[in-house]
C-alpha cells in the first residue's frame, strides 16, 4: 500500500488493470489525472473531439477482444461520449470511460462544466460509477473492467470529482473482484444442452441464426465444428459477418433488410432456429409476427434477458457462447449417432436459391463508377486478414455485402445504434490494436464529414488508416428511401460533396495523402496505390454514380416474405420449391 | 391483467433509486405503487413495486432488474400465470 492522490491512484488502477492505450482530450476536471498519464507507460492518444475517443475505444476492442478505455473532461467532454457510449452498449463493446466532475461540493449547483454524466448514461451504460471519496478509485476501476469485459459485454463510465482525484488515498488494487449482483454465466446447465440436441435431432430444415455474440465469445471455431457436424445452413448477421467464413458451402450469407434472398428465405422456411449469440432485432426480423413463424426456437445467449424478449425460446441455453457450442458438440454427436435428420432436400432448397439469387449489380450504363464494385475490389485486393470498418448507409450495406469476411473481427460497424461518423474513429481504434494489419475505413461522403478530423490524430501519431470514401454525393440510404417511399422528392438528401469539399485536398490538409478516382478502369491501380504507402494515412475519393441502391431489401415494418431483389421485383417463388 | 408485486433487494449505493425507476420508464413498463424501505443489514433496502403486468411482459421486467448490477435479489409475492408462445411485444417500425 501507498500514498497517492486519486489522480496517481486512478493511473495506477489502469494500468494494474493491463491498459497499454486510451484515448481522450484533457479539461479542467480531469486535468489532476493527465499529470501522472503524462509519465505513465500507457499511450494516450491526444484525440480531436471526444466522438472520436470512444469511437476508437470500440474499435480498438472490436479487434483485440480486450477492454477500450477513453478519457474526457466534465460538461461537453463527457456529453461528447454519450454517441459513442450509446453505440458501444448497442453492439455489446467492452468499453470503459473515465471522465472528470466537478469538485463533489460543487455537485448539483450548475458549477461550470457541470453535467451529470452518470445520470444521462445510466439508460444505456451497462453500469456507471460516481466516485466522490479517492479511496474509492481502484475498486471502481477493477469492478468497471470487471463488468465491462464479462458477461455480455458493455461500456461502463467512471465519474471522477475533481477533488477526488487530489485527495491522498492509499493505494491498493484489488486482486479479485465480486459483485452479488453480477454473476453473468460461464458453462450452461447440462439439461438445457441435451434438450437443444434433442431439438436439433429432430429437426428437418435448421438453420444456424448466428449474431455478433459469436464473436464476442471467441466462439467462431466452435461454431464451424458444430456447423459442420450438422451440416446445415448457417447465416451471419450484420454483427456476425466474419464469424464464420463467407467462402464456406454452407454460408448464406446476411439476413435482414438487405440480407440475401437465401438467408432470409433459409429464416423464413426453417423448422428450427438454432440461435447462437444473436437478438432477434427488427432489422432481421421484419414485421415479427411473420417472421419464421412455422420454426422453434433454441436460443443461446450469455444475457438472460434475450431470451424470450422479442421471440420465444422453445429451448433457451444461457451460458458463454463458446462454453454453449463446446458442450453441444459431443452431445448433439451422440443424438444424431440415433437419429439423423436428412437434411438433404433442405439443403438442396437453399443451395438453389443462393445460386438464383446471388448479391449482384449492374455497371451503371454511362461508364460512372459503381459503389458495389469499388467495394468488391476493395474487399479482393486487400485480401482476407484486412480489417474494415464501415460508417452507416448504404456504403456499410454494400461492404458488409460484397466483402467477403473469413475470419472474425475483420468487420467493424455501428449494427444497433446506427452512427454515422463511426468509420473513421473506429478505424484509427483498430489500427492502433492491431498495428501489423492494414485497415481500410470504408465511409460515405456524408459520414466522414461528421468525424473526419480524426486523421489529424492518425496523420500525427504514425496510424497510418486507409479510408475508401464512397462519395455518391448524398446522404445515399435516405435518398434510397426517399426515391423508394416519397416519390423521389429529394427533401435534404444533397449533399453537392462532389463539388464541396475536396476530399482530396482536405486529407492532404490533415497531412494524410490524398488520392481521387471516377473511371472504373482505374480502381485496382487506386486501390494499389493506397495499399503501398504505409507510413501516412491515405485517403481515396471514389466519386461514384448517385443512383445505386442497396438490394435486396425487405421494407421496414413488412414481412421478410415480402424480400424485394430489385423495384417492384420479388423472387421467382413459383419456379423454387419451397 | 393482474397485479404483481415484485420484491427487490437493492444494494444501498447512490443513485440506484434512479436506475429501478429509469429501466421501468424507458422498457415503457409502468409502475403501480413502489415503496423504498430498510433492511435488517444497513447496505442493502427492500422495494416492493407493484406493476400491472402479466406472462411474458412481467418475466422481462424481472430479468431486466436482474440486470442491473446494484439489484441483489427479486422475488415475486403473487404467483403468476403461464407464458402465452407467440410474442409481439415490438411495435412495427415505420422508420
Ligand atoms: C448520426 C446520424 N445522423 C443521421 C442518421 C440517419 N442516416 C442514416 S444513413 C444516412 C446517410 C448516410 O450518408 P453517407 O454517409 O453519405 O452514406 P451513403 O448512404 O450515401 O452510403 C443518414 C443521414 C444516422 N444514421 N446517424
Ligand atoms: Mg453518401
Amino acid at each position: 500500500m501507498s500514498q497517492m492522490n486519486g489522480a496517481s491512484a486512478l493511473v495506477a488502477s489502469l494500468e494494474a488493470a493491463g491498459v497499454d492505450v486510451m484515448f481522450g482530450i484533457p479539461g479542467g476536471a480531469i486535468l489532476p489525472a493527465y499529470d501522472p498519464i503524462f509519465s505513465s507507460s500507457i499511450r494516450h492518444i491526444l484525440v480531436r473531439h471526444e466522438q472520436g475517443a470512444g469511437h476508437a475505444a470500440t474499435g480498438y476492442a472490436q479487434v483485440t477482444g480486450r477492454v477500450g478505455v477513453c478519457i474526457a473532461t466534465s460538461g461537453p467532454g463527457a456529453t461528447n461520449l454519450v454517441t459513442p457510449l450509446a453505440d458501444a452498449a448497442m453492439d455489446s463493446v467492452p468499453v470503459v470511460a473515465i471522465t472528470g466532475q466537478v469538485p463533489s461540493v460543487a455537485i448539483g449547483t450548475d458549477a461550470f462544466q457541470e453535467a451529470d454524466i452518470r445520470g444521462i448514461t445510466m439508460p444505456f451504460a451497462k453500469h456507471n460509477y460516481l466516485i466522490t471519496d479517492p479511496a474509492d478509485i481502484p475498486r471502481a476501476i477493477a469492478e468497471a473492467f470487471h463488468i465491462a469485459s464479462t458477461g455480455r459485454p458493455g461500456p461502463v463510465l467512471v465519474d471522477i470529482a475533481k477533488d477526488a482525484l487530489q485527495k491522498m488515498t492509499d493505494f491498493k488494487y484489488p486482486t479479485s473482484v465480486s459483485l452479488k449482483g453480477y454473476q453473468p454465466k460461464g458453462a450452461p446447465d447440462a439439461q438445457a444442452v441435451i434438450d437443444a440436441a434433442d431439438l436439433i435431432a429432430q429437426s428437418s430444415k435448421p438453420v444456424f441464426y448466428v449474431g455478433g455474440g459469436a464473436i464476442k465469445a471467441n466462439a467462431n471455431r466452435e461454431l464451424l465444428e458444430l456447423a459442420q457436424l450438422l451440416g446445415a445452413p448457417v447465416v451471419t448477421t450484420l454483427m456476425a459477418r466474419g464469424a464464420f467464413p463467407d467462402s464456406h458451402p454452407l454460408n448464406l450469407g446476411m439476413p435482414g433488410m438487405h440480407g440475401t434472398v437465401s438467408a432470409v428465405t433459409a429464416l423464413q422456411k426453417a423448422d428450427l432456429l438454432i440461435t447462437l449469440g444473436a437478438r432477434f432485432d427488427d432489422r432481421v426480423t421484419g414485421k415479427l409476427s411473420t417472421f419464421a413463424v412455422n420454426a422453434k426456437v433454441i436460443h443461446a445467449d450469455v444475457d438472460p434477458a434475450e431470451i424470450g424478449k422479442n421471440r420465444f425460446a422453445d429451448v433457451a441455453v444461457l451460458g458463454d457462447l463458446r462454453l454453449t457450442i463446446a458442450a453441444l458438440i459431443p452431445v448433439l454427436k451422440a443424438a444424431l449417432a440415433k437419429t439423423r435428420p436428412d437434411l438433404t432436400a433442405w439443403l438442396h432448397q437453399m443451395n438453389s436459391l443462393k445460386a438464383a439469387y446471388p448479391l449482384g449489380y449492374d455497371m451503371p450504363e454511362d461508364g460512372s463508377l459503381s459503389p458495389q464494385y469499388v467495394i468488391e475490389r476493395l474487399g479482393k485486393i486487400s485480401g482476407p486478414e484486412t480489417i474494415f470498418a464501415a460508417g452507416v448507409g448504404q456504403h456499410q450495406m454494400w461492404a458488409s455485402q460484397f466483402v467477403s469476411f473469413e475470419n472474425p473481427r475483420t468487420w467493424l460497424n455501428s449494427g444497433g445504434l446506427g452512427t454515422m461518423g463511426y468509420a473513421v474513429p473506429a478505424a484509427m481504434g483498430a489500427k492502433v490494436g492491431a498495428p501489423d494489419t492494414t485497415v481500410w475505413a470504408i465511409d460515405g461522403d456524408g459520414c466522414f464529414q461528421m468525424t473526419n478530423q480524426e486523421l489529424v490524430t492518425c496523420a500525427l501519431n504514425n496510424i497510418p488508416i486507409k479510408v475508401a470514401i464512397i462519395n455518391n454525393e448524398s446522404l445515399g440510404m435516405v435518398r434510397q428511401w426517399q426515391t423508394l417511399f416519397y416519390e423521389g422528392r429529394y427533401s435534404n438528401t444533397n449533399l453537392d460533396s462532389k463539388r464541396v469539399p475536396n476530399f482530396p485536398m482536405l486529407a492532404e490538409a490533415m497531412g494524410c495523402v490524398g488520392l481521387s478516382c471516377d473511371r472504373p478502369e482505374d480502381v485496382d491501380a487506386t486501390i494499389e496505390k493506397a495499399m503501398s504507402i504505409n507510413d501516412q494515412p491515405v485517403v481515396v475519393d471514389f466519386r461514384v454514380n448517385r443512383d445505386a441502391m442497396v438490394w435486396p431489401m425487405v421494407a421496414a415494418g413488412t414481412s421478410n416474405d415480402n424480400i424485394m431483389i430489385a423495384r417492384e421485383t420479388a423472387p421467382d417463388w413459383d419456379s423454387q420449391e419451397l | 391483467m393482474a397485479q404483481h408485486t415484485l420484491e427487490v433487494i437493492v444494494e444501498n449505493s447512490p443513485g440506484v433509486l434512479a436506475r429501478v425507476a429509469g429501466l421501468f420508464s424507458r422498457r415503457a413498463y409502468n409502475i403501480e405503487r413502489l415503496s423504498v424501505g430498510p433492511t435488517s443489514n444497513p447496505e442493502t433496502s427492500k422495494m416492493e413495486i407493484v406493476v400491472n403486468l402479466d406472462g411474458h411482459a412481467l418475466e422481462q421486467v424481472i430479468a431486466q432488474l436482474d440486470k442491473l448490477i446494484n439489484v441483489l435479489s427479486i422475488k415475486e409475492i403473487l404467483p403468476h400465470s403461464a407464458v402465452p408462445t407467440v410474442h409481439d411485444t415490438q411495435p412495427d417500425y415505420q422508420n
